[in-house]
């Protein structure tokens, strides 16, 4: 009992030092959360934050005799008494109000000239023989596609609509052909009815004829697409990093936690406690345990914080727990026998600043460095000879879906480091304190 | 070992390295008795009662606490032991009542009894409404009486008091010693450790004086006393160096020793009423003009400065 006495008075003196839970909790989150804010834009929720792209119109089409269209069967609205109508009426619809605001110009001229002044960003020019072109059998229909030339993006997304307009028309068109070779002559008059008909065949199962005409949904779907991937991406950023920091700072909470018995001797409280009626072994067990339920904590609470703050996946539940008590075990013992070797607490600085500092950056290399080949080389290599890279190999291999078997090798590597710092540090103070 | 003595040390060594910290220190205390260990700094007192506190094995020797050796039985030692160290040895980061619980435990008490120990102590120590302020908040006087507080939790029969008035403020000294005598009169022994001689006078029955790890001398106050027989101690300075009077001073008729230091001259003479006139004469021999006196009659401080030939102070 005693033993849990003096381990949950270590734990409630460490968890009221500010520095502390600064070291424990705060820094590793805020480091990563640094990164999740630097790269998180590009996700930023799964939505575009684009701004829309200034559009202006010029439709000058003015249809024609051979385009009758009920315009109940044409996307977009009733108004659209021609291939142009059609088009604007796409243009105003709402799913692309997110992405464009169009605006509109009774001819070419002033559709370019805005363009040039930069009022717009594209100018869209449906020419008065459009629908006409698009209904002769030999008719040659095109749009005029006029960018400020020194934006990408937002003509770029106009472009492709437009292109994925002009492919579903190129449909229509194919009917047309087919249809006017055999016909005799008077029936070019049925052209706007096969229209209608193709539009009617291969949107009547949908709900949402604009989508599937003009795919209105391509820059959604590569929204949603690029989120995911953004997302994907992020994660593939800030997981090993988060991992990293975990590592890192779980071996400074255990070896800032083992100072306590340094701290404790210089305070002349621990030689109080050895003049109670409380054996050396409780006294000492009850430091030590709080070493470990400190980590245990920390690691705990990063855990939960990291998944719930970044979205982070830490893999299945066994192997994620096998690789949390890796870095306990490790970075707890490692901290024990750091500190046996301590003749104060103010040799903690070289410790801190030295050693525990070198080797967790060499145990973080894999972390630090990204996925290059190089990085692989080095995380598989150069941080296995430190036990930050043992921990951070266990967590990453947690991470990457690995079954608990698979963690094995990784776990008896960190279970025999624990034990022989744990071996030793103990040995030292025990005889320290004889 | 008689039932009357609570505390019995037997030829106590200790040494660390080349450095002899403890010689061959014996000594007995009754219980319920204050029993003081009166000695400058570097003495070898804190080495004394880290060994009596079973915090250092001795090289040789032993000690009985109550029955207990200190070699062989150290749980039972610890179990009827209270220590109140030289140091403030408590969990700054805490608040009173989190101190006195967490010690509390160590000394074995649990669940109701603990609380009510606690509370009793905190009352006895004057602190219950300010229990749960941490103790970083507290002054030096505060401190001292949780340190203190710490000690009495689990009502031991002897008590080691290892300087417990150093660096404190007078009010909060008196409040000290009038404790002590408080936990004599509960039945209490205690083991007081000064480099104050009047603590020691007040406080004690029995007073051992050591100096460099050695017990010069051991007794009741007037037996201390007597060692020195009935000299009077005379302070002086001069308006010149010591060194032109000492020696004409030590020839003086009822001078027994001249001792200077830091300026001072420190006279022992039979009558003060004698030798005074004579001093004066000789210092105006020697063109040396006596600036100011202070005559102090026989004490403790005297009994040391008589058998080390130094001033208890230094």
């Amino acid at each position: 009992m005693k033993i849990l006495d003096i381990a949950l008075k270590d734990m409630l003196r460490s968890f009221r030092s500010f520095f502390a839970v600064v070291f424990m909790f705060i820094v590793p989150l805020l480091v990563t959360g640094m990164f999740y804010f630097m790269f998180g834009n590009i996700a930023d929720g799964g939505e575009f934050n684009l701004p829309r792209t200034k559009v202006i119109i010029a439709n000058l089409d003015e249809g024609g005799p051979k385009f009758q269209v009920d315009t109940d069967n044409i996307p977009g609205g009733e108004s659209a008494d021609s291939m142009g109508d059609l088009i604007v009426s796409i243009m105003e619809s709402e799913e692309m109000s997110a992405l464009i605001a169009p605006t509109y110009a009774e001819s070419a001229e002033i559709a370019r000239k805005a363009v040039d002044s930069q009022d717009a960003q594209v100018a869209i020019i449906i020419p008065a023989d459009f629908s006409d072109e698009f209904a002769d059998i030999y008719g040659k229909a095109a749009i005029e596609f006029y960018q400020d030339p020194t934006l990408t993006l937002g003509p770029g997304i106009m472009r492709s609509i437009m292109n994925r307009f002009m492919d579903g028309m190129s449909g229509v068109k194919i009917a047309l052909t087919l249809f006017l070779e055999d016909a005799p002559p008077e029936d070019a008059a049925l052209v706007g009815q096969v229209v209608q008909q193709y539009l009617h065949l291969s949107l009547a199962q949908e709900d949402d004829i604009e989508t599937e005409l003009l795919d209105v949904r391509t820059p959604t779907n590569a929204q949603e697409n690029k989120a995911e991937q953004s997302e994907n991406l992020l994660l593939s950023i800030i997981s090993p990093i988060m991992g990293g920091m975990m590592v890192f700072y779980a071996f400074f909470t255990g070896s800032s936690t083992a100072q306590s018995i340094l701290k404790e001797e210089e305070e002349f409280t621990l030689q109080r406690i050895f003049t109670t009626p409380t054996s050396q072994t409780t006294i000492l067990g009850g430091k030590l345990l709080a070493v470990f339920m400190t980590v245990s904590v920390q690691v705990t609470v990063l855990l939960i914080a990291a998944r719930l703050l970044f979205n982070i996946e830490w893999g299945a539940l066994p192997s994620v727990i096998l690789a949390a008590l890796g870095i306990i075990f490790s970075a707890s013992s490692f901290g024990i026998f750091l500190n046996s070797f301590l003749k104060d607490s103010k040799q903690g600085g070289v410790l801190f600043g030295g050693l525990l500092t070198i080797t967790g950056m060499i145990g973080m290399i894999g972390a630090l460095a990204g996925d290059s080949p190089v990085a692989r080389k080095l995380s598989n290599s150069v941080s296995l000879f430190v036990p930050q890279g043992w921990a951070l190999r266990g967590l990453t291999q947690a991470m990457s879906g690995a079954e608990i078997s698979a963690l094995l090798i990784t776990a008896l590597v960190l279970l025999a480091w624990s034990t022989a710092f744990f071996a030793i540090g103990t040995w030292r103070f025990t005889k320290r304190f004889a | 070992m008689p039932n009357s003595l609570a505390i019995e040390v037997s030829d106590l060594h200790r040494s660390f390295g080349d450095t002899k910290a403890v010689q061959g220190v014996s000594f007995e205390a009754e219980q319920g008795e204050i029993f003081s260990l009166l000695g400058p700094n570097g003495a070898g007192k804190t080495t004394t009662i880290s060994m009596l506190s079973c915090l250092l094995r001795p090289d040789e020797g032993d000690a009985y606490i109550m029955g207990h050796s200190i070699k062989d039985d150290q749980m039972g030692v610890k179990s009827v032991l209270g220590v109140v160290p030289q140091e403030i040895a408590l969990y700054e980061d805490l608040t009173a009542r989190e101190n006195l619980t967490f010690w509390g435990k160590m000394y074995g008490l649990r669940g109701a009894d603990l609380k009510k120990r606690v509370d009793e102590v905190l009352d006895i120590i004057g602190l219950s409404d300010r229990a749960k302020e941490r103790v970083s908040k507290y002054s030096g006087g505060m401190k001292r009486r949780v340190n203190i507080g710490v000690a009495l939790l689990h009502k031991p029969k002897v008590i080691y008091m290892d300087e417990p008035t150093v660096g404190i403020d007078p009010q909060s000294r008196r409040n000290i010693l009038d404790s002590v005598v408080a936990l004599k009169d509960q039945g209490m022994t205690v083991l007081y450790t000064t480099h104050y001689m009047e603590e020691a006078q007040e406080l004690s029955k029995h007073i051992a004086i050591m100096d460099h790890g050695k017990m010069i001398a051991s007794g009741t106050h007037n037996e201390l006393v007597k060692l020195v027989g009935q000299q009077t101690r005379i302070n002086l300075t001069l308006d010149v160096s010591a060194n032109l009077v000492q020696d004409a001073w030590e020839s003086v008729d009822g001078v027994s020793q001249v001792i200077a230091e830091n300026g001072t001259i420190t006279v022992l003479v039979k009558d003060s009423n004698e030798s005074l006139p004579l001093l004066f004469e000789s210092a105006s021999r020697h063109s040396a003009r006596i600036t100011s006196i202070d005559i102090m009659e026989p004490n403790l401080e005297t009994v040391f400065l008589h058998l080390t030939g130094r001033a208890l102070r230094d």
